[in-house]
């Protein structure tokens, strides 16, 4: 046993993860590291290489972005950050492999850096004092300390654990799963479950390790990953047997943890927002409720009517609403499963269970939840579609009716149909150097709608949204050939380029943004189609934009007392 | 010193008549300093100068032109100038171009590599230029080489390793100079290599220089598998060796400095083995020449060039080869 891993160990063990093709031999790289390792050195491996600097369920981040960590960098290695390393971050397209390079190329970085061991204990205080400190300077006073004791691979992958987000390895949070499996002789399925409950790969590893998978056990106030749904689309469905549908809300998903007067919220990704939302939480605390765990959505609900998600957005990140925005933007909290029944976790079991024992407690204690409707056949699940876009809902979800709670996966046990986006025609304006595996090419595009007809600007085009993706390798070729065309003026990393080019973006929805230019920006716009046969004069105008969010907002939205979404089951049942 | 354009990216001195690597209508000589696609012209009416190699790649690559040899370090003087040829390092007969005139002393460098490829005739450098026209492809701080025993290990490891584990080594590699180099850096493993069929027909070259390239013959689609095979990266799309399901593929190029070659390539080692010189070798080799002025040619980043040099007194500024029109 090699009680004491250093730092470098690990960071040597992910950068041949890196270098290995296949997943398998991968698994088999970092399963042969984590085995030799001691209780505590293998929780800190496991969480550094799973999750970043953090468990992802402290809420501890380092915050330190690529501006604080590009501009210490550039101190380090005396040289100019906007002449000199910005171009070496277009060149490479990772920021993180830049300093990388430029810690083992620049004489200054040379003539500091002295290598020590870091114990991985060493480096959880390091992590620890960059969350502690808040300024910039401070913060960046500890990456220089830290660093001149670092190898550049140490220094590469320190700065990616800070991110708290993928190390760019080729190797998720799934092949971590399988190689602490790999690596005590476990079911993947069982370490999974133990990972889905305890929410912490570290945690996980070190339980494995010992063989005490059972312990791990659920904990009310701890939030579980959430179950995904994919698009319908992405997955060919030949029969409609065995799925049941729900409304799907335009909403956000919230996981709701009560237990007699204590509640908690949790988003999507994991953040704790109980404080958000003080008027769910002293409806709920009113209840006293057994331990709970439910899964559902938080909604505006007034006039009997569920509001669009514009005006949730008015609640969303508000720490301390005042008394006028809870009046304003009442919301509501709709269940739709149910994770902890009073006694127990229930994942497990089969959704149809799950929502016989959470119907129970919803009359039980007065709670909102959704309706479930039967799809007869394509022809019925098109007038379930419209009834619930009627509603002001975003479409519908097909849930299998055998399926457990698959946390944090994305399978064919929940799709998600969703009406078409909107679409606008825009004009490249901007084409910035692509990252990661696009590195080397424009890949990412800032698109442009007119407003060369309105007196309020001064610009022919302005900027409405960003877009990378949706476009095939071959595509991504010919823009880039015609970018170097329309180039005329290069700002480091990025082109400015002649208004000509005109893509067709698609958009899920137009929301309100007070910093833009426009005033609005585009929820997840992407490609739709690159417009070769249109021209710059083609291009849609702000009117339009401002048209559709109009619109949205004032569409009909039909009232929840017939035909609803959702069903207080006291209310209507027996 | 005035400079002009020449053909597509060559240069051309319009007070002494000398176009480099391109022709011009006005000159009175021309000179290649490597058989590279983008540096040798195919322009038949041109009488060219350059080193024996260059001439017998550039036959093999097309050229068929009048031409004589110029050995290096063995000036061509007229009455207005004097041109040496200096080894660059970079692929075998590569040269740097030295002109003596009244004007001053000039140094083309056309690719060059300090120190040099072990599958060349060297490097060498005149002390001193009073002008510097200089590539800079690798023109950014994150560019500083391994050193050449390094790499050498690097490859020769990576052939080792891989066919210890009965798998067939494929070296990504140009078919001119970087092909070769890796076969040469390969010649003591004394295993059988075979070399795409473009970059064989040039081996020949290297074998009259004296360069051993170990027990080589061309790339045969059956007997292939368990050799050293060598071909450019185009060719693996293009069904090279697709027949074996076991190798293992290591990208040789300056450009697998960068991480991110590797899933745009899907290779299993990148192997950061450039015919240039790195950015610190290019500074360093700038000043080593006390210039009046440097030009900064072949780069994408003339501005971060020039700012190094800035900074140790160094007059410089981009000679746009690849943009500028002709007058």
């Amino acid at each position: 046993m090699t009680d004491s891993t250093t730092f470098h160990e690990l960071c040597h063990t992910i950068q041949t993860i890196r270098e290995t093709r296949g997943s398998n031999a991968k698994i088999a790289t970092c399963a042969d590291y984590l085995s030799q390792l001691s209780d505590d050195t293998l929780y800190l491996a496991s969480r550094f290489i799973g999750e970043g600097a953090f468990d992802n369920i402290s809420g501890k981040r380092a915050s330190v972005g690529s501006r604080t960590s590009g501009l210490a960098a550039a101190d380090f290695c005396a040289i100019d950050y906007d002449l000199v390393f910005k171009p070496c971050r277009t060149a490479t397209g990772s920021s993180s492999e830049t300093i990388e390079k430029l810690m083992f190329a620049t004489p200054a970085a040379r003539e500091k850096r002295e290598p020590k061991k870091w114990g991985l204990s060493e480096i959880e205080e390091v992590f620890d004092r960059l969350f502690y400190v808040s300024s910039r300077s401070d913060k960046q006073d500890i990456l220089l300390d830290t660093w001149q004791q670092m190898t550049p691979v140490e220094i590469k992958y320190f700065i990616r654990m800070l991110g708290q987000g993928s190390l760019r390895i080729g190797f998720e949070t799934r092949s971590l799963v399988s190689a602490i499996a790999k690596a005590f002789g476990h079911e993947s399925e069982t370490v999974r479950y133990a990972h889905m409950i305890t929410g912490s790969t570290g945690k996980t590893a070190v339980l494995a390790k010992n063989n005490r998978l059972d312990e791990a056990t659920f904990k009310l106030f701890h939030p579980l990953s959430f179950m995904l749904a994919s698009p319908i689309e992405s997955r060919a469905l030949d029969s409609l047997d065995g799925y049941i549908c729900e409304e799907k809300f335009d909403g956000m998903r919230c996981q709701l943890h009560a237990s007699g007067n204590e509640i908690k919220l949790f988003s999507r990704d994991l953040n704790d927002i109980t404080k958000s939302f003080p008027d769910i939480i002293s409806t709920y605390a009113g209840k006293e409720l057994p331990p709970t765990v439910l899964d559902g959505e938080i909604c505006v609900f007034r006039d009997n009517t569920i509001q669009p998600f514009q005006l949730l957005q008015k609640r969303m990140g508000v720490k301390k609403p005042g008394k006028k925005i809870l009046g304003q933007y009442p919301v509501i909290f709709i269940a739709y499963d149910l994770l902890y029944n009073g006694s127990r976790p229930i994942f497990d079991e089969i959704l149809n269970e799950r929502r016989t024992q959470l119907r129970k407690i919803a009359r039980e204690y007065n709670i909102p939840m959704t309706l479930q409707f039967q799809v007869d056949d394509r022809e019925h699940l098109e007038t379930l579609f419209e009834k619930a876009l009627a509603h002001g809902n975003e479409g519908l979800m097909l849930k299998k009716e055998e399926s457990t709670y698959e946390y944090g996966q994305r399978r064919k046990s929940w799709l998600k149909v969703k009406k078409p986006g909107g679409t606008f025609d825009t004009v490249m304006m901007y084409a910035h150097a692509g990252s990661g595996k696009r590195g080397g090419t424009y890949s990412d595009f800032t698109l442009g709608i007119s407003v060369k007809e309105d007196e309020r600007y001064e610009e022919e085009f302005i900027p409405i949204g960003k877009a990378y993706g949706g476009y095939t390798d071959e595509e991504l070729k010919r823009m880039n050939k015609k970018i170097k065309e329309l180039t005329v003026e290069k700002y480091g990393p990025t082109l400015g380029l002649l208004p000509q080019l005109v893509i067709e973006i698609e958009f899920d929805d137009v929301q309100i943004n007070k910093r833009t230019k426009a005033g609005y920006t585009l929820r997840l716009p992407r490609f739709k189609a690159i417009r070769w046969d249109l021209g710059p004069g083609d291009v849609d105008t702000l009117k339009d934009v401002e048209r559709y969010y109009q619109q949205k907002i004032d569409a009909e939205r039909t009232d929840q007392s017939e035909n609803p979404s959702f069903f207080r089951p006291t209310e209507v049942e027996e | 010193m005035r400079l002009k354009k020449a053909g597509y990216q060559g240069i051309f001195l319009p007070d002494l008549g000398i176009a480099m690597d391109g022709t011009h209508p006005d000159a009175d000589y021309t000179f290649v300093t490597h058989a590279h696609a983008d540096h040798m012209h195919r322009n038949r009416s041109a009488h060219t100068h350059a080193s024996r190699p260059t001439l017998r790649l550039m036959e093999h690559r097309g050229f068929r032109g009048s031409s004589e040899a110029l050995g290096f370090g063995e000036p061509l003087v007229t009455d207005r100038f004097s041109v040496t040829l200096y080894p660059a390092g970079h692929i075998l007969g590569s040269a740097m171009i030295y002109v003596e005139s009244d004007e001053g002393s000039l140094l083309y460098t056309g690719d060059y590599r300090t120190p040099p490829s072990p599958a060349t005739e060297g490097f060498e450098a005149p002390p001193q230029a009073d002008f510097l026209i200089t590539e800079a492809t690798f023109g950014l701080p994150i560019y500083r080489w391994k050193t050449n025993e390094e790499l050498a290990d690097e490859v020769r490891t990576f052939a080792q390793h891989t066919l210890e584990e009965g798998y067939t080594p494929v070296f990504l590699a140009y078919n001119l100079g970087k092909a070769q180099e890796i076969m040469h850096l390969c010649s003591d493993l004394d295993h059988p290599i075979m070399i795409h069929g473009a970059g064989h027909k040039l081996c020949d070259v290297y074998d009259e220089a004296g360069i051993d390239l170990g027990p080589y013959e061309a790339y045969d689609r059956e007997s292939c598998e368990g050799k050293i095979l060598v071909c450019p990266s185009s060719a693996l799309s293009g069904g090279f060796a697709s027949n074996v399901r076991k190798k293992r593929i290591a990208y040789c190029s300056g450009w697998a400095a960068l991480e991110s070659r590797r899933t745009q390539l899907t290779v299993d080692k990148l192997i950061p083995i450039s015919d240039h010189l790195d950015f610190y070798e290019l500074i360093d080799f700038c000043e080593q020449l006390s210039p009046k002025k440097v030009y900064i040619t072949h780069t994408p980043n003339p501005d971060v060039v020039k700012h190094f040099l800035d900074e140790r007194g160094i007059n410089s500024s981009f000679l746009n080869l690849e943009m500028e029109s002709d007058d």
